[in-house]
């Protein structure tokens, strides 16, 4: 276990491997809120890599900067200080206009759904396409994506008339149709019942194990723990630990743990 | 094909009750901009409907009338002596008289009119009940009623016996016209004999009226000549106890003394751009409340690529349809309210495509207003913020 006083740095001896094998390369980021005597830091040095292919799972306290760190890999916020390259494009510097740009490569699950109750699930997917100007095959891909998450009976319902696990697969639907290399989740399950948070996520692993897209979930729902190649501990705004599925498992104190995801 | 989601049309119409009220709002709005102009509109127009009617090319009048108000006239002979003139094919001669004694046939209440007066024979006031009439005027002790006076006057149609000025009088046709300022009850036709017969001789707290001094002349062009330039020579060259102007001139001048020297236009100005803030007002509410109501769909729209432009256009597209769906039940209602109050009050409330045009562009103004102040919540919205 790594200890606050010592930075740790993640995946630095892999140094064979080039920088397009990374869809995340962080170095000395650290972030801060407000200005003059309201200043606090909420990031402190961070360093860290995540490979392309791996789904990732970032855990920690509540308040200890998960969803600071993961608004800015999506380019939500403007980053700071050290360096920050997302799909080979550093962050640190970049304008809002050039942050938008960034960000139409990445794929978005929040904690709600967020689609529109006047647009059928199609439509709400469909949102997503015209950001690349895809008018002829829109209709085409949303279908697609749609019954890929188990939709395909209910392509053209509206949000109100799906049940909440199917307002979550829409809402995937729409990160994915796009075939974004990064994907972020915030905290993906935290608005539905155990199963269906459960049946998102393996949708979520399928989908991406599919098509080698990257994948970091915030979350703290320890029943959703196996699906991650790796697991991130941030506490108090500094890495923790980070540690394949197994390892996570036996240096945490069982009983934290849903007993569920042994029997998985 | 390039087919964007219709996500304007789609939000403003998911809720059809909402989506009524804010038609009703903007159709509100738009109504009271419609009465508010066409009342007054229909102020000005009324105090030029018997100007623009009269059969002139040119019109000559005492110097210090100003308006029509002014109960002055000029020498007959200056007609004559204009009637000399190069250009001049005809002059005719109207005589006026403000405020005569009407009885009103039913109740026996005596109501002031406005009584027009002129020589049968010529096509002063060509209106299709004058003309149709123009024998029986040369009865005497006859004249013809506006059919558009005030009910005050009373039930009056051809055959109606009452008096006027404390004297018998028959009414034996009618003609439409309407009320103005100057004759607020409404008008009355006859020829200038019978103006005579009733005017000539009259009380001592009255003025008496001859054929020897006219309110309004008229001079009707000679084919060719040119009414700017005849104008000129007349002022030239008659005495300087009349002025001489083109119908056009005069009528114009008619109109910018009541723009001038009463508060019409400002009042109702006052109140049509009341009408318009309490539109933008209403506008800015529904549109502010969809985008608060969608603020985190919206913020999801900036987060996965959507600029700011596309939330403006998105914003300004809902102010613009909901321009044209308010507009229309609006102008409509206008429509019916305008032929109501004519009917009631004899003003003439006219609705022409060129005002319909004016508050259609006045009602496009009032949303976009409205949307570029609601815009700006939408441009506030922080995309990081849909990830707590
Ligand atoms: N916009 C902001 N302005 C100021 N401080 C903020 C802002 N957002 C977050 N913070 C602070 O930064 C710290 C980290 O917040 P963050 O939301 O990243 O935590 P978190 O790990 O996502 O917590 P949780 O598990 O509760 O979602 C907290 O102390 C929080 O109060
Ligand atoms: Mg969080």
């Amino acid at each position: 276990m790594i200890h606050h006083s010592t930075a740790p740095s993640f995946e630095f001896n892999d140094i064979g491997l080039a920088d397009d094998q990374y869809a995340v390369r962080i170095r000395n980021l650290s972030h801060h809120f407000g200005t003059g005597d309201l200043k606090t830091q909420v990031l402190y040095d961070i360093n860290l890599d995540l490979k392309r292919g791996q789904i990732v799972i970032l855990t920690g306290p509540s308040g200890s900067g998960k969803t600071t760190l993961i608004s800015l890999i999506g380019a939500l916020r403007s980053a700071q200080s050290g360096s920050l390259k997302v799909l080979g494009k550093e962050l640190v510097g970049l304008n809002k206009a050039q942050l938008v740009e960034v960000r139409r490569n990445i794929g978005f699950i929040f904690q709600a759904h967020n689609l529109f109750d006047s647009l059928t699930a199609s439509q709400n997917v469909e949102m997503a396409v015209e950001l690349l100007e895809d008018w002829g095959e829109k209709r085409a891909k949303a279908a697609e994506i749609l019954a890929k998450v188990g939709l395909a009976s209910r392509v053209h319902y509206k949000p109100k008339a799906l049940s909440g696990g199917q307002k979550q697969r829409v809402a995937i639907a729409r990160a994915l149709v796009n075939e974004p290399a990064l994907i972020l989740a915030d905290e993906p399950t935290a608005a539905l019942d155990k199963k269906s948070g459960r049946e998102v996520v393996t949708l979520m692993q399928k989908l991406a194990k599919e098509q080698g897209r990257t994948i970091l979930i915030v979350t703290h729902d320890n029943s959703i723990l196996d699906v991650a190649d790796r697991i991130i501990n941030l506490v108090d705004g500094r890495l923790e630990s980070d540690q394949s599925l197994e390892t996570f498992v036996n240096t945490h104190d069982p009983k934290s743990l849903d007993r569920r995801m042994f029997i998985m | 094909m390039k087919r964007r989601t219709p996500l304007a049309w789609s939000n403003l119409t998911y809720e059809r009750r909402k989506l009524v009220t804010a038609i009703a709002g903007v159709a509100f709005a738009v109504l009271l901009m419609f009465m508010f102009r066409g009342f007054e509109n229909a102020l000005y127009d009324s105090q030029i409907q018997l100007l623009t009617r009269l059969n002139g090319d040119i019109v000559m009048v005492n110097r210090i009338k100003y308006t029509m108000f002014v109960p002055e006239q000029f020498a007959r002979r200056r007609l004559y002596q204009a009637q000399a003139f190069d250009g001049v094919d005809a002059a005719y001669a109207l005589y006026i008289r403000d405020g005569a004694a009407w009885k009103n046939p039913q109740t026996k209440k005596v109501r002031a009119l406005r009584v027009l007066a002129f020589n049968p024979s010529e096509p002063v006031l060509p209106l299709p009940g004058i003309l149709a009439n123009r024998e029986k005027l040369t009865m005497p002790w006859t004249a013809l009623m506006d059919e558009k006076a005030r009910t005050e006057v009373g039930q009056v149609a051809a055959g109606t016996v009452s008096e006027l000025g404390e004297r018998q009088i028959e009414i034996v046709g009618t003609f439409s016209l309407g009320t103005d300022f100057a004759s607020i009850n409404g008008n009355l036709v006859m020829s200038d004999q019978n103006f005579i017969r009733y005017f000539g001789q009259v009380g001592p707290d009255e003025q008496s009226r001859s054929l020897g001094t006219v309110d309004i002349g008229l001079l009707k062009l000679a084919p060719g000549a040119n009414a700017e330039e005849l104008v000129q020579v007349l002022s030239d060259r008659l005495p300087k106890d009349v002025s001489v102007y083109t119908k056009e001139d005069f009528v114009k001048k008619e109109l910018d003394y009541w723009r001038n020297n009463t508060s019409i236009g400002f009042v109702f100005s006052l109140l049509t751009t009341m009408s318009f803030i309490v539109g933008i007002i209403l506008v800015y509410q529904i549109l502010y409340t969809d985008v608060s109501d969608h603020w985190a769909e919206y913020a999801t729209l900036k987060a996965i690529g959507y600029n700011n432009v596309y939330l403006l256009t998105i914003v300004l597209q809902q102010a613009l349809i909901l321009a044209v769906l308010g507009f229309i039940p609006g102008y409509l209602i206008a429509l019916v309210l305008y032929d109501l109050t004519t009917n009631a009050t004899g003003l003439l409330m006219q609705m022409t495509l060129w005002r319909g045009v004016n508050l259609l562009i006045a009602t496009f103004m009032m949303c976009l207003i409205s949307g570029l102040i609601a815009v700006r919540k939408v441009q506030a919205t922080d995309p990081a913020e849909v990830f707590s």
